[in-house]
């Protein structure tokens, strides 16, 4: 068995402790995974509406080999199921997206969305407390006036780390339909949050105004044919977003071409390839998830089978397409039936642009190196993670005769699928959520 | 019925399934996976069977997923689309039968709901299928769906995900008439809708049903149902008009009255609706009164 080094400069092996709750309920399904800009902290939203924050140990002197951990560092519940009366409907409290704010102070802050309602949190330290006030003690009771005889001036005297979050900023009753993204533009002030049929553009400041910026909502829903499945903002250009459709297409736009960005700059498209027709070809490809590389040159989709890598500058087709789980592509009619051809997968870059990952079935996720070509599998499970390990690369075996530690593709467990997963902004560190686990994986040391 | 032939055509090997109704439909879609001999009709006619199924959940959820709506909604306009032009190279008609009624998948107990087909249509079917003939027993078992009722499925799918009022923005224009609430009697019986072919519109998600009822009422005397209720207050020549927003004078009213040939009154238009109204206002008054 080859060991992967060879493929990837790095391996993965996972740390001393996975990450998950004990009882395994609906809620604690993790629906979104998030870095922040520096990866010091990494957030977690779940189906339960509470919003996860870990945060890594400081390398000490004293444990070199054990390289920052991540902890848990704070829990919040961010939303909380709703009822919309005048439309008799439930309002889902699921987490859809976390988005970091870069860092100004020393307080955090993120988004965090659900179906309907975007809130901005902040997250801050307290570790120091003030004592000895003049009129009040030490349990807050207010003293006798008569009995206080001298002045003393409070002091800050340290105490346990305490952090809080609090909502600072609630952005409602913008969206009709579902919120499937939101991404935090480059100049900081300004930010997108996008539904099936529209995206609107907020200022952090304002809560009670948005500008929308698209809509594709036709006059006539019966001739309804597309959604907007993901948008983003340039990561450097803050005039510039992309949003990506289920018909398999990715718009660029320019905000300052015009208030309403119905017309694109840029289209992408790639034509269909007439081999690999069938009933499902619309289905599958529907883009589940756009990201701009950190260079802001590429854009990266994902659909059903595949990952692709497109250059801004080329339209009419990507400039890689890499095949996630081919085995699939004859089984479609299963997968249509329970429903898992709609499943939405994300992918990310790593911090250099070099290599992408994304998930896969059974606790599957997979990488591709774009510079050597190479790829491999890796899964996410309680046996394979044993501490200090390093992760075996797997294999799924299509027909035929199935060697030794291959798996074949009828004994692939769809119920247990990776959708979500995240990548340390500079170092080797992947989180990966397997429905109520969070695996984080790290580079071996040497 | 379906599976056995299907297991007929396929040969041995295929496992046996229980007569479970998704268990069925995994065996014919793991079929369609794996069999490469399957022709390329029923493979279509099995898509398709699948696609009104979810769509036909989806109705009944009271939010029902937009973007895997409009994914299913568009694979049922391909394969319409692909029929549509199969029928046009065709010298003969493709069958205008009756849209299958969903319970009557394979493995469904069908008891509750039977099937009746308007004599017309056999003959119809029989003339027009002509093409599907040399497939063998299947395609002749399989009922067809006709264009006019996918299109009012796929029709009705979308009108039903816009009943949400709209919260637009204010910067966007928002065109007249798209975002009314959708109206209560519109959302319940499709005998309502002001498509053309009634005939083949509704049958699909399952108000095949209600046809069937009102052809059963045909057989009843009226007089006979509504003999306990005291009619003394209405029996004069002065009819109220309705005291809700008049119905428009559609299909459906005429559709309700063909139920109800022998009507006492002269105008016979708004008679059920007078009544109602008036016991209504009977009601609402006596509680304010407080008698």
């Amino acid at each position: 068995m080859k060991c992967f080094s060879r493929y990837l400069p790095y391996i993965f092996r996972p740390p001393n402790t996975i990450l998950s709750c004990s009882c395994h309920t609906e809620a604690d399904i993790i629906s979104t995974v998030e870095f922040n800009h520096t990866g010091e902290l990494l957030a977690t939203g779940d189906k339960g509406g509470r919003v996860v924050i870990f945060q890594r140990e400081q390398e000490s002197k004293n444990q070199p080999h054990r390289r920052g951990e991540y902890n848990v560092y704070s829990t919040f519940q961010s939303h909380e199921p709703e009822f919309d009366y005048l439309k008799s409907l439930e309002i889902e409290e699921k987490i859809n997206k976390i988005r970091w704010l870069p860092q100004q102070n020393a307080a955090y802050f993120l988004l965090s969305t659900n179906d309907k309602t975007v809130k901005l949190w902040k997250v801050s330290e307290r570790d120091k407390r003030p004592e000895g006030y003049n009129l009040k003690d030490e349990d807050g009771r207010l003293r006798d006036p008569s009995m206080i005889t001298m002045l003393r001036v409070p002091v800050l005297r340290p105490m346990d780390l305490m952090v809080e979050a609090t909502p600072r900023r609630v952005f409602a009753n913008a969206h009709t339909y579902h919120i499937n993204s939101i991404s935090v533009n480059s100049d900081y002030e300004t930010y997108m949050s996008a539904d099936d049929l529209r995206i609107n553009l907020w200022n952090f400041e304002i809560t009670n105004q948005s500008f929308n910026i698209v809509d594709i909502k036709p006059a006539n829903m019966e001739e309804l044919t597309e959604v907007i499945t993901a948008a983003e903002f340039h990561p450097h250009h803050c005039n510039t977003f992309v949003y990506s459709s289920s018909k398999g297409t990715i718009r660029l736009c320019d905000m300052r071409a015009s208030a309403l960005c119905d017309r694109h700059s840029k289209f992408f498209e790639e034509p269909e390839d007439p081999s690999n027709r069938s009933f499902f070809s619309e289905i599958i490809s529907s883009i589940s998830d756009v990201k701009f590389s950190h260079s802001g040159r590429y854009i990266m989709t994902r659909d059903y089978l595949t990952v692709k890598v497109w250059d801004l500058n080329m339209e009419n087709r990507p400039i890689e397409t890499y095949q996630v789980h081919d085995y699939l592509r004859s089984k479609l009619c299963s997968l249509y039936e329970n429903d898992c051809i709609f499943d939405k997968f994300e992918c990310v870059w790593n911090g250099s642009d070099s290599v992408i990952m994304t998930g896969s079935y059974n606790n599957f996720f997979r990488m591709f190196d774009r510079n050597t070509k190479r790829d491999v599998t890796l899964e996410a499970s309680r046996e394979n993670s044993k501490p200090r390990a390093i992760l075996k690369p797997r294999k799924v075996c299509v027909g035929g005769k199935r060697r030794k530690d291959e798996i074949s593709v009828d004994s692939l467990d769809f119920s247990k699928k990776i959708l979500h997963t995240a990548w340390h902004p500079s170092e080797n560190i992947i989180a990966v959520a397997a429905t109520n686990n969070l695996y984080i994986f790290q580079d071996k040391v040497n | 019925m379906l599976v056995a032939r299907l297991r007929f055509m396929l040969g041995r090997g295929l496992k046996r399934k229980l007569s479970d109704y998704e268990e069925n439909m995994a065996g014919l879609s793991s079929a369609f996976d794996s069999s490469r001999n399957l022709p390329y009709s029923l493979k279509r006619q099995l898509v398709l069977n699948m696609c009104l199924t979810k769509l036909q959940t989806y109705k009944m959820v009271v939010e029902p997923n937009l973007h895997r709506s409009v994914l299913i909604a568009n694979t049922v306009r391909q394969i319409q689309e692909e029929m549509r032009q199969e029928s046009s190279q065709q010298p003969v008609n493709v069958c205008n039968g009756i849209a299958p009624n969903p319970l009557s998948y394979p493995g469904i107990d069908s008891s509750g709901i039977s099937l009746h087909l308007p004599s017309g249509s056999n003959q119809q079917e029989s003339n027009g299928c002509n093409s599907w003939s040399a497939e063998g027993p299947i395609e002749n078992s399989l009922l067809m769906v006709s264009d006019d009722d996918m299109s009012s499925a796929i029709s009705s799918i979308l009108k039903d995900l816009d009943f949400m009022e709209d919260i637009s923005p204010p910067t966007s224009l928002v065109p007249a008439g798209d975002d009314e609430p959708k109206s209560p009697e519109s959302t319940c019986l499709k005998l309502e809708d002001d498509r053309q072919d009634l005939k083949g519109a509704e049958c699909v998600f399952g108000s095949f049903e209600i046809s069937n009822s009102t052809s059963y009422l045909k057989d009843l005397a009226i007089d006979d149902i509504f003999e306990d209720i005291d009619t003394s207050m209405y029996d004069s020549d002065f009819c109220v008009p309705p005291l809700m927003t008049p119905r428009p004078p559609s299909s459906a009213t005429e559709e309700t009255l063909k139920t109800f040939p022998s009507c006492n009154s002269s105008s016979a238009n708004n008679i059920p609706i007078c009544r109602t109204d008036l016991s209504e206002l009977d009601h609402i008054m006596e509680i304010l009164v407080g008698s």
